[in-house]
């Protein structure tokens, strides 16, 4: 079957074939990175091939200078993440006759990440987020005896595995819109990586791990999209790691954020009136005594009057609310 | 760039970091030298798990009888009485270092059954265990700050007045050669897969670290010893797991029937590698093949045991072949996985070259002998990249720094400039790779004989000629991949050699080398490994060493 | 049609022009929209992640009371719409947790049996209300007019809680309704993304400039306006559009419509009616561009 590859070309040394396109700008935040040339393959490969065979074949039997990382062809080394028809996707993953559209399928290197070249991203911030996690385990003393594992329970170690899935391939902080938009975001994989090693038993950091992802770049910095979870090719849900992470952190008392305040301020008006009080949530979240940020938000409020969209200053209790207060009373947890 | 470190090691997978992890702790400076990120390694690809005779009632004698058996007696028994005996504290650093072993419900550390072995004993995460080793080894060499050149290309080692002093690589990103200086350098560069088509093996794994040691005086052998995985993917060639078979699935032929009841009555589909792939070949040469495959089954396994334990075989299959493990059958057959062979080492990982060093699959200590079980290659890695760290550290201390290696480098600078400015001659590396590739696995398989292996080396030895006429098809200088290419395809031809000729030499069948010639296995004159020294341009010098036997007398090995 | 109503905190706080909008065309539709009044916030997934048993609690009783009303959940936002989506799958999916919450709100007096589908007035008009009938309705023809879909995160994101892997159409609805109405829609990559309002407490500039971006670029592709079927999508890009404009030293000025009141103008509702003249980044502009005042 014929498939066509538009492939993103990019070269430092400015050598492009002739018949190279040149591409527009990505629109802001995704422009961290040039505009490409895309070049025009044409293969003819089985119906079920994917992105990387037609890479693979073009590279050995029709263009030798087109750089793409791969290695295992089948999902277990993360060589091969890259943007596919606009998305992040592991190419050997990929199967042509699902992602051509118009016709042609295309491919280049995520433009909120640098490129080095054509297909090859300059992983850096990548690994620099992996590391500023730090993810090994710090074994909890005492150890245990020589020859002897540490005793857990197999459940408590279970949940953790979901993130030992992950092949660090990337296509989550390619596609994450957080860190297009602030390079300081430690990710999804990373944090991911941290609230594997947050939550194993066996670690002796957990409480200053919590202490330090809870700072700005960290968990709260996550604006809960689920295009990592989305585009995550082994089922790693960084998203819900990070959830996770965020009810450790402030389980632990680590709640001078406006993410605690935030989700403080919600049950409160959820537990007193049913809903949600607009009017309150905003000033509650950023913090009564957060003068400089509360001053921040009065032009948006005044717009807002002026448009006639203030909620109600006498917030009213929804009919039946004793029920829902009776459920906080119960299952409340922490907000009761 | 001319840089200088105590030990530089060759390699990121699991050999190589735990070796620089080891030789760091004995105070070495030491820098790994990897031509891909770390974790994108080829031992994250080892799925089913790792040997050891840490549970109750499990003796590191009984896993080494396993070993030794499985090896059909080639194996030097005192590095593996090594291997098994220090397994099990090897299975606990990890555990302690995080690893996310399986546990049983008392919270201890619980095992599968895995071929060849006696009793259960392959300790695992889900199927994914050499990733989680490889992960868990990365993140302790973050945490020790170990330097890594990452994206390096090693091009050759540096030999001076006899001994390794280090090596030149290629940093990729900027085009630039360097020299790397070292009082040791410890090979750990894995497989070779890629002299076959198909194989399990990633794209990576070009037979490196065997073509430098070899061209730098390390004798190879054992290079006949090439495993073929009996169950690989049909098409692709993924590696489907061992741990299909562990957790009780079957191997089935088109007549319905678990045909290894013919072969290995006692063992069944755990038999050794060799013994399933002999017979699985043999079954579809005899007509009860499906389209060239026979068929694994784990259906009865159910839901829960094929999510848990099988995860990633099962997303291989769904993704490659449309097919789900849980419902049907998925077809397989023999495809090379991992060669047994390769740079002569002692238990402590020294090759007879001083200063080198090995460790990992690259190295032939030998504890596999003429046949790998499945769980010992990781357990191999480990303990043989420790032992080379802490060795090679030790034997740095006692070496003087040197200053030499500047024409060594300016060669290799002309002759990466040669190499790119040759003019297109019509041939492509991509086209030779493919025809040594499919050479090998016609004439070099599971099955051999005479006339084949001589039209290989035949073949061989012409490709080798062509090969100096192929041009670069890309002139670049920043992330050259044609040119690495290039230079890889280099490497795997003198593999080639090597293996075809250890094939030949051998005139017996035992462990992986099957020859229809001679189908018995002869302990009388073949009880020996057989070796190669580079010889240039001249044919390589074979010549013989002793395999050391302890306590296990060779005996018949039925399965 | 039947369908119990689920109107979120935010059309009846910050919002109510959502809320005029949608009962506005509920006639039109052939909809009868019985409002779930005693039902409890979804918790917008704030809550969720906090204490997932209290948001399955609280969202178990609001499914519980669409429940016994019969007929399809009903929401008009794209939040409420992906975390009752959730909620309902963890119950759905998990006897022993339904139990649980069962216990819970079974003292207040609800059961939730497990059969309420969660279903966006967006899905509905397509799946349930149909094409002939929303055809039958328009009045006016919004031609002339570039729209540009902008869906929010929870109607689309993760596909499994949200039916779209059964139902990928539904990812191009927005689009879909738009050519229908007569209008054009602007193709962009913003569409599908976050409008930054989760993290507006959090990180407030990077939250605007999120927004911000996607406005800029439908903007850019020659959008006069964008609709949205997520007040609190709107918030952000409607109430936040000037702070967002600051934050990325550009011009908007482009106005965003909720679902509902593009609807209404389309079935012939005055924008007076559909409070078209309660938004902060004003809507003239774009109602002169198919003749109709404010």
């Amino acid at each position: 079957m014929k498939f066509t590859i538009e492939v993103g070309r990019y070269n430092p040394e400015g050598n492009y074939d002739a018949s190279a396109v040149a591409g527009t700008a990505y629109p802001p935040p995704w422009d961290k990175a040039p505009p490409r040339r895309y070049q025009s393959y044409n293969v003819d490969l089985p119906e079920h091939a994917v992105v990387l065979d037609a890479l693979i074949a073009i590279r050995e039997y029709q263009d030798e200078s087109v750089a793409v990382r791969c290695a295992c062809r089948s999902a277990i080394c993360g060589s091969c993440a890259m943007w596919i028809n606009g998305h992040s996707h592991l190419a050997c993953k990929s199967k042509l006759a699902e992602f051509t559209k118009n016709g042609k399928t295309r491919v280049e290197t995520p433009p909120s990440m640098p490129v080095i070249r054509d297909l090859v991203a300059d992983m850096t911030p990548f690994w620099q987020k992996h590391l500023a996690v730090k993810p090994w385990l710090q074994g909890k003393k005492p150890e245990p005896p020589p020859m002897e594992e540490y005793r857990v329970p197999n459940s408590a170690m279970e949940e953790l595995i979901q993130e030992v899935s992950c092949i660090s391939c990337g296509c989550c902080l390619m596609d994450c819109e957080s860190f297009a938009v602030n390079e300081n975001f430690l990710g999804p994989h990373a944090l991911a990586k941290a609230y594997r090693y947050a939550a194993d038993p066996r670690d002796a950091l957990t409480k200053e791990r919590l202490g330090e992802y809870s700072a700005p770049g960290g968990i709260w910095d996550c604006t809960h999209c689920y295009e990592c979870v989305t585009q995550c090719p082994k089922g790693v849900a960084p998203l819900e790691q990070i959830l996770k992470l965020r009810k450790m952190a402030v389980d632990a008392g680590f709640t001078h954020n406006a993410g605690t305040r935030h989700a403080d301020a919600f049950a409160d008006s959820v537990k007193h009136s049913g809903r949600l009080n607009e009017l309150t949530l905003l000033p509650k979240s950023v913090g009564f005594f957060n003068i400089v940020d509360q001053l921040k938000t009065l032009p948006s409020a005044f717009n807002m009057i002026r448009a006639g969209k203030l909620p109600p200053i006498i917030h009213k209790s929804i009919p039946g609310v004793q029920r829902i207060k009776n459920i906080f009373a119960r299952v409340g947890g922490r907000f009761k | 760039m001319t840089l200088d470190h105590d030990v530089v090691v060759l390699g990121a997978g699991l050999a190589g970091m735990r070796a620089a992890l080891e030789a760091a702790r004995h105070g070495a400076n030491v820098a790994i030298v990897t031509k891909v990120h770390p974790i994108r390694s080829h031992s994250n690809a080892a799925q089913g798990g790792i040997n050891a005779a840490l549970g109750e009632g499990d003796s590191w004698e009984s896993h080494a009888f396993d070993t030794i058996k499985g090896s059909d007696y080639l194996a030097d028994q005192d590095a593996v009485e090594v291997m098994c005996r220090e397994a099990p504290a090897d299975i606990v650093e990890f555990e302690h270092m995080g690893v996310i072993f399986y546990r049983n419900e008392d919270g201890k550390l619980g095992t599968r059954a895995f071929g060849g072995a006696s009793q259960a004993r392959t300790y695992f995460v889900g199927d994914i265990t050499g990733q989680a080793l490889l992960y868990t080894l990365y993140d302790q060499i973050l945490k020790a700050g170990v330097k890594v050149y990452e994206e390096w290309f090693a091009t050759s080692f540096y030999v001076e007045e006899g001994a390794c002093r280090g090596m030149v690589a290629l940093e990729m990103i900027t085009g630039e050669l360097h020299l790397l200086r070292a009082k040791a350098v410890i090979d750990a560069a894995g497989g070779l897969g890629r002299l076959y088509e198909p194989s399990t093996n990633a794209l990576i794994c070009t037979g490196d670290g065997y073509a430098l040691a070899y061209r730098a005086g390390a004798p190879l052998m054992d290079m006949e010893m090439v495993q073929f995985h009996p169950t690989t993917l049909a098409g692709s060639g993924f590696l489907m797991t061992e741990a299909a078979r562990g957790e009780g699935g079957y191997l089935l032929n088109s007549l319905g029937e678990r045909f290894m009841k013919k072969y290995a009555p006692n063992k069944m589909e755990l038999a050794a590698r060799d013994v399933c792939s002999r017979s699985e070949t043999i079954e579809i040469a005899e007509g009860r093949g499906i389209d060239g495959n026979v068929l694994l089954d784990v259906r009865h396994l159910g839901k829960d045991v094929i999510f848990k334990r099988l995860p990633q075989i099962h997303e291989m299959a769904m993704d490659y072949l449309g097919i789900d493990l849980i419902k049907e059958p998925v077809p397989v057959r023999p495809g090379m996985h991992y060669q047994m062979g390769g740079v002569k080492t002692d238990a402590d990982g020294a090759t007879p070259l001083p200063g080198l060093y090995a460790a990992g699959e690259v190295a032939c200590v030998s504890v596999h002998g003429g046949n790998r079980l499945g769980a010992n290659s990781l357990l191999d890695t480990i303990v043989f990249g420790r032992h080379s760290g802490k060795v090679s550290a030790a034997y740095a201390k006692g070496v003087a720094a040197t200053t030499g290696g500047d024409q060594l480098l300016r060669s290799e600078q002309a002759r990466l400039k040669d190499l790119l400015a040759r003019p297109y001659s019509g041939e492509t590396h991509a086209g030779l790779r493919l025809e040594l590739a499919t050479t090998m696995d016609q004439r070099v398989g599971v099955f051999r004989d005479q006339a084949g292996l001589e039209d290989a080396l035949g073949k061989v030895r012409a490709l080798r000629k062509r090969y100096d006429n192929v041009a670069v098809g890309d002139k670049g200088r920043i992330f050259n991949q044609a040119l690495t290419f290039a230079l890889e395809v280099g490497f795997l031809l003198d593999c080639a050699e090597t293996v075809v000729m250890s094939a030949l030499e051998r005139k017996e069948s035992r462990g992986a080398q099957s020859r229809t010639d001679y189908p018995e296995r002869n302990d009388a004159e073949w009880l020996k490994h057989i070796v190669l020294h580079y010889r240039g341009s001249n044919e390589p010098a074979l010549s013989y060493l002793p395999v050391t036997i302890t306590q296990w007398k060779p005996e018949a090995r039925t399965y | 049609m039947k369908v119990a109503f689920w109107p979120g905190c935010v059309s009846k706080g910050a919002c109510p022009e959502l809320y005029v909008a949608a009962n506005a065309i509920a006639e039109p539709l052939g909809l009868e929209m019985l409002e779930l009044t005693e039902a409890p916030c979804t918790g917008a997934g704030v809550l969720s992640e906090q204490n997932p048993e209290l948001a399955d609690s609280l969202n178990g009783l609001t499914l519980a009371m669409a429940e016994a009303k019969g007929g399809a959940l009903m929401t008009i936002c794209s939040t409420c719409q992906g975390v009752l989506s959730k909620h309902n799958h963890r119950l759905k999916s998990d006897p022993s947790r339904l139990e649980k919450v069962n216990a819970t709100i079974g003292d207040q007096g609800f059961r939730y049996g497990g059969t309420t589908e969660v279903k966006h007035m967006l899905w509905m008009l397509f799946e349930d209300i149909g094409i002939d009938r929303i055809k039958a309705a328009i009045k006016v023809k919004l031609t002339g007019l570039k729209i540009a879909p902008f869906y929010g995160c929870y109607i689309l994101r993760p596909a499994e809680y949200l039916g779209l892997i059964e139902r990928p159409e539904r990812k191009t609805y927005l689009e879909q309704l738009i050519g229908l109405l007569g209008a054009e829609a602007v193709e962009y990559s913003g569409a599908t993304k976050c409008c930054g309002f989760p993290m507006l407490t959090f990180n407030r500039d990077k939250s605007l400039a999120m927004g911000g971006n996607h406005i800029l670029e439908a903007k850019d592709k020659g959008a006069d306006l964008l609709v949205t079927p997520c007040p609190l999508c709107h918030l952000n890009l409607d109430g936040q559009q000037p702070d967002a404009a600051r934050v990325l030293k550009k011009r908007l000025d482009v106005p965003i419509f909720h679902l509902p009141q593009l609807l209404g103008l389309a079935f012939g509702l005055s924008p007076k009616e559909l409070r078209l003249d309660h938004h902060v980044v004003p809507t003239r502009g774009a109602l002169e561009k198919v003749e109709l005042k404010v």
